[in-house]
């Protein structure tokens, strides 16, 4: 943290080893959850999360051996929109079903064969670059009311086609998120923010108006308003989807202070689904008790700070927006999981990251590591 | 947190140092970047406050939610039955792991749209009908646990789970895509609970003697039945408690498996005892009685005779073990001749022809004397099954006939009574008794035997020459010396379903001149098969009376030994003396008397015939029987063979011999697997017998020269008997020591005891003249003894 870093700093051991901590954590309650439903090998979770793992620490190393001047090259003018174009025209591959994997009701993944790719992953990481790119392309633009809104514009459209073709919410609010708080850090003019929140506050409220006039039954509402009616009260609606909330606040509620010990959950045994997961915290919590939760959770502060830290050090506005990106994805990820675990939020369906079983996410959280490590770097 | 301290300090130096457009755009991030973080942090810390709350507050109420969830229901564990073998390990009995079907209406009816696929996928998976399950579950709302289905397989139960699994996916990814939802599969209602089927790998064979399980575990008839409760374990458990503070504890009782029995049965022996048997019923089949099998029933019993151990036990007609009323399995012929014996007709050709001249009112009628005569059918099937269920070598009594005669023989000889060279002389009938007690009883040769040594009238089978002995005898003495051969008492052979035969025998009280007389030669008292066997192997061996048993070791679940259960010699009944002439009465009976037809060829081996009229019925019907004993010279089995009412072209004594053919076609085959070598000449028509057979393959025909050496050195007056005996077994003999060699692994063999030599120990090793010199002065030894 002194003066001499500036110039340039060198491979960044903390946050490496922070992320390497929450991954073996994450492996740790993975094999936990999952060998008593793995069936014939009680390892295979593990070894597909492992080979996700592996491929993301090759990423990261390869983003991270690369000059950073391609990055850069990547983020100007021609290149950013090809790469925001080329993640948007994977994600509607999805459309074709030859290519497609469909699993839990749900067309999310293409399949490459030996691994199943998330595109809103890679939409993820276009949207941060090509945001970074556009602000520190232009960065007085942004300050006017047509840069902004077409920054917002190009967010909001990747996180609608995220949402319409992989029926995938939390995603899509994901890349808003990520898109909308990259924005608030780089506009001065505090008056587009507030138009632009009066503007989404406005959408919010029609949105939910029309909710509401439709019928209360909960068998013919949209899915995700009934998530939200289950959020309300789980307990009453144990048969429409509340049943894996309530196992999970069973779970956490069991654990305690000090939780009853690594590998002697009772939850996890059947009780909730997915538990491997998005649920996966819940059974840390049963395991490790809430002493666990908090070792996650600093770890993860620890994580956060250390990117807050490479972004006030970083030479230029590219690096700066590129961290910023990746930080807010990883919090945002982080929030909403915790939040959906304990109830505090509808279900969502969102991964922890470094811990959940999910191959894409991790590969590619751990690429966005390697463009955080790559910018500490210079 | 002291990082975001630092924080503002790097903030404020970047403020200062570059102040142009870039840094303005620094300075706002940096500042920015701050508060976003510490709005993340408090996110954070509002989380694990929530945490906290949900673990403070219903922390006990969720422990005990996740406990209630928990089966605490205690969960049987059954144990598995004990396996039967044979004596060599041999599977005949096992018990595999099946799957009862359990209905949960109870959890079910809790989510009414997940009936029905569930349903469905019950009657696709397992073939039950689905209405059936649905009007259950209807009508049984709050049942917890219904058996539908037995004995499901693992595979059966493991495509199941598959199917369910498909269907809940593929229901799951139709509802993510679709305003209208289908049910699930609902998978808690149904679950598998684990039982074992008993199991008989070889289907019908030793039947008899190993009986059924019924589908509740209980042992019927057989080994099944007496060593039940060796066969059976204890039922292990598993079940949950709470123990303070709501800990759940879980406690599992093993289940302790049953104990496994070798038997002794030898399955080989056992099976060319069954074919033999089948052979010889379907061969006489219509022979004097149209629609009748060979016999009514025929029993074969193969024992070693020193230690009582049963080898075979087989009777006709035999069922299916692994389905025990299944008549079918019976020729067709075989099948009806048992149930119209039970009163059963077929009235099928006579309803054929008036159902044409019915009017359709007496459809109703005739629907009801339908279901009538099929319950008549079930009924007589089920009295049919019983009978061939019970086992005849230990469950039907007959008249020995003139088996019992080598016994009354005996009787005499060792009571001092009765001398090798005593002469009697048969005028065709004795009469005895006096005034108007005189009774008089035929020889079967009407004309008469003439005079007979004691020998020649147990070769002769001759009536008077044996009622004359029992008059020598006396009645004390004859009743005693039936004790002693168990006469009248069971075996307590390890089988269940034993006949008591006590009141079958005559005692003191009833037995008067004609009893006595009757029963010298085997008339009048009953005796069981498994009796008379055990009772003459201790003629031929020695005189030694050995429990006869079925049992000879029982293992605990790892194979460790529990028990070895060993001969059980209960008395001597004669002397040795007595018993070495018994066993030169038996050898002339064969090579003389009335036994020729029962010798395999190339073997020397005694016994004795047997003819009994069978009391009752009117009709004249006979129980042939044929007991026999080989080698000769130092008997190691006997067989004992039964054909209760013969249905063959001639009857009566001439019957006698099918007893015998049945006895030689299982010697020929038993003796060579138990290493019992030939020892006597073959005629060319045995050889091109056993040639059919293929029994003569493994002789080689070469090393002539040798065996003339060795015949050479015998004495001159067996040259000629014992050169063609060399021609079977000398070939068989080592070259050089003149020894025996085993076919089977090449090991020296003891020709007289069949004993592996081993060949490493020195002397006999050399081909030196001496060695061959030592071992035929032992052949003749042995010989000269017997003589």
């Amino acid at each position: 943290m002194s003066n001499e870093k500036r110039s340039k700093g060198g491979f960044d051991y903390q946050l490496f080893f922070v992320t390497l901590l929450l991954m073996i954590l994450g492996i740790v309650m993975i094999y936990s959850t999952s060998t008593y439903r793995a069936g014939e090998d009680p390892y295979s979770f593990v070894k597909r999360q492992l080979l996700a793992e592996g491929l993301g620490l090759i990423a990261l190393f390869a983003i991270y051996l690369i000059p950073y001047s391609w990055l850069k090259i990547m983020g100007r003018a021609p290149l950013r929109y090809f790469v925001l174009g080329g993640s948007l025209i994977l994600l509607m591959l999805l459309l074709v079903p030859a290519l497609s994997h469909t699993a839990y009701g749900a067309t999310r993944w293409l399949n490459l064969g030996f691994f199943n790719l998330q595109p809103a992953e890679v939409v993820k990481i276009a949207v941060i670059f090509f945001v970074a790119g556009y602000i520190s392309e232009y960065p007085d633009r942004i300050n006017h009311i047509k840069g902004y809104a077409f920054c917002l514009a190009v967010v909001v459209v990747c996180g609608g086609m995220v949402y319409a073709i992989s029926t995938n919410l939390s995603s899509a609010l994901i890349i808003m998120g990520i898109g909308v708080i990259m924005l608030f850090l780089s506009c001065n003019d505090w008056k587009l923010h507030l138009l632009a929140a009066g503007a989404g506050a406005g959408v919010v409220y029609l949105l939910i108006n029309w909710i509401l006039n439709s019928s209360m039954d909960v068998n013919n509402v949209d899915y995700h308003f009934k998530r939200i009616m289950v959020w309300h009260d789980p307990s009453a609606y144990v048969l429409d989807g509340g049943y894996q909330t309530l196992q999970a606040l069973y779970a956490i509620g069991s654990g305690g202070i000090t939780g009853k010990g690594i590998g002697k959950s009772v939850q996890k045994l059947s009780a909730i689904p997915e538990v491997h997961n998005d649920m996966i915290f819940s059974v840390v919590c049963e395991e490790l008790g809430l002493v666990g939760a908090v070792v996650v959770l600093l770890l993860f502060v620890l994580l956060l700070a250390r990117c807050m830290m490479i972004t006030l050090k970083a030479r230029d506005n590219f690096g700066k927006l590129l961290v910023a990106g990746v930080m807010m994805h990883i919090a945002i990820q982080v929030v909403l999981n915790i939040a959906v675990v304990t109830n505090t939020l509808p279900n969502t369906g969102v991964s922890l990251p470094f811990i959940s079983y999910g191959g894409s996410s991790a590969t590619f959280l751990l690429a966005e590591l390697g463009l955080v490590m790559k910018v500490a770097k210079e | 947190m002291a990082e975001n301290g630092s924080n503002k300090q790097t903030r404020a130096k970047k403020k200062r140092k570059r102040p142009d457009a870039q840094a303005v755009l620094n300075l706002n991030i940096a500042g920015k970047i701050v508060v976003v973080s510490a709005i993340i942090l408090l996110l954070f810390g509002f989380l694990v406050v929530r945490i906290a709350r949900i673990m403070k507050d219903n922390g006990e109420q969720y422990k005990k939610q996740v406990l209630s969830q928990q089966e605490y229901d205690s969960v049987t564990i059954p144990f598995r039955r004990g396996s039967i073998t044979d004596r060599n390990g041999v599977i005949l009995a096992h018990s595999e792991r099946v799957y009862n079907l359990i209905v949960d209406s109870y959890v079910l009816s809790d989510d009414e749209d997940s009936i029905e696929p569930t349903v469905q996928a019950l009657s696709q998976c397992f073939g039950l009908p689905a209405a059936d399950i649905r009007g259950y579950i209807a009508d049984n709302a709050s049942s917890r646990y219904h058996i539908f289905k037995k004995e499901i397989t693992y595979d059966e139960r493991t495509a199941y789970e598959e199917y369910v699994e498909n269907y809940n996916n593929e229901v799951a990814e139709y509802n993510k895509g679709s305003e209208i939802k289908r049910p699930k599969i609902n998978k808690n209602g149904i679950w598998f609970e684990d039982q074992f089927k008993r199991s008989y790998p070889n289907g019908t064979l030793a039947c008899d003697v190993i009986g059924f399980t019924t589908k509740d575990g209980r042992g019927q008839y057989g080994l099944e039945e007496y060593y039940d409760s060796t066969l059976n374990g204890s039922n292990g458990r598993e079940y949950g408690y709470l123990l303070d503070e709501n800990a759940l504890e879980r406690t599992v009782v093993p289940a302790v498996n049953g104990y496994t029995l070798v038997s002794t049965v030898d399955s080989y022996i056992q099976r060319v005892c069954e074919e033999k048997i089948k052979e010889y019923n379907e061969e006489h089949a219509d022979e004097y009685r149209q629609g009748e099998m060979g016999s009514d029933n025929t029993g074969v019993i193969v024992m070693d005779v020193h230690s009582g151990e049963v080898l075979a036990m087989a009777s006709y007609p035999y069922f299916d073990l692994n389905d025990p009323s299944n008549l079918d399995i019976l020729p067709e012929e075989l099948k009806d001749y048992l149930m119209s014996k039970e009163g059963y007709k077929e009235e099928k050709d006579d309803k054929e022809d008036t159902d044409g001249d019915s009017e359709e009112e007496d459809e109703d009628e005739d629907k009801d004397k339908e279901e009538d005569r099929k319950e008549k059918e079930e009924a007589i099937k089920q009295k049919v099954s019983q009978n061939i269920w019970k086992n005849f070598c230990i469950s039907q009594s007959y008249e020995p006939g003139s088996v019992g005669k080598t016994f009354t023989v005996a009787m005499g000889l060792d009571s001092g009574t009765v001398h090798d060279n005593d002469v009697y002389n048969c005028g065709g009938y004795l009469t005895f008794g006096e005034g108007d007690n005189a009774t008089t009883i035929r020889c079967h040769n009407r004309y008469g035997d003439g005079p007979l040594t004691t020998k020649e009238a147990v070769e002769k089978s001759c009536n008077v020459a044996l009622m004359l002995m029992g008059q020598k005898i006396g009645k004390e003495r004859f009743l005693e010396y039936q004790k002693n051969f168990n006469f009248g008492l069971r075996t307590n052979i390890d089988l269940a379903g034993e006949m008591r035969t006590s009141s079958l025998v005559f005692n003191k009280d009833t037995m008067g001149i004609t009893e006595l007389m009757t029963s010298t030669f085997g008339q009048g008292f009953n005796v069981t098969m498994i009796q008379a066997a055990a009772a003459y192997c201790s003629l031929v061996n020695g005189g030694y009376y050995y429990k006869p048993h079925m049992v000879k070791q029982i293992l605990d679940d790892d194979g460790a030994v529990v028990k070895n259960i060993e001969p059980e010699l209960l008395r001597q009944v004669v002397s040795e003396k007595v018993s070495d002439q018994m066993i030169d009465y038996g050898i002339g009976v064969v090579e003389e008397g009335t036994g020729k037809k029962a010798r395999p060829a190339g073997y020397k081996i005694g016994g004795k015939t047997g003819t009994a009229e069978r009391s009752g019925q009117g009709k004249r019907d006979y129980t042939v029987s044929f007991m026999g004993f080989a080698p000769a010279d130092d008997p190691q089995i006997v067989v004992y063979v039964v054909i209760d009412r013969p249905n063959t072209a001639s009857q009566g004594e001439n019957a006698t011999r099918y007893a015998c053919v049945l006895c030689r076609e299982i010697m020929t085959e038993v003796l060579p697997y138990m290493h019992i070598f030939m020892t006597e000449e073959l005629s060319e028509e045995e050889k091109a017998e056993l040639e059919e057979r293929g029994q003569l393959q493994q002789i080689p025909e070469a090393e002539e020269g040798e065996e003339t050496e060795n015949s050479g050195e015998k004495e001159d007056g067996e040259e000629a008997e014992e050169e063609k005996e060399k021609e079977v077994i000398n070939l068989n003999i080592d070259p050089d020591s003149g020894y025996v060699i085993d076919p089977f692994n090449g090991e020296y063999l003891d020709p007289k005891t069949g004993e592996p030599i081993d060949s490493d120990s020195g002397i006999f090793q050399n081909a030196d003249g001496d060695n061959i010199e030592i071992t035929v002065l032992k052949d003749d030894e042995a010989e000269g003894k017997e003589d």
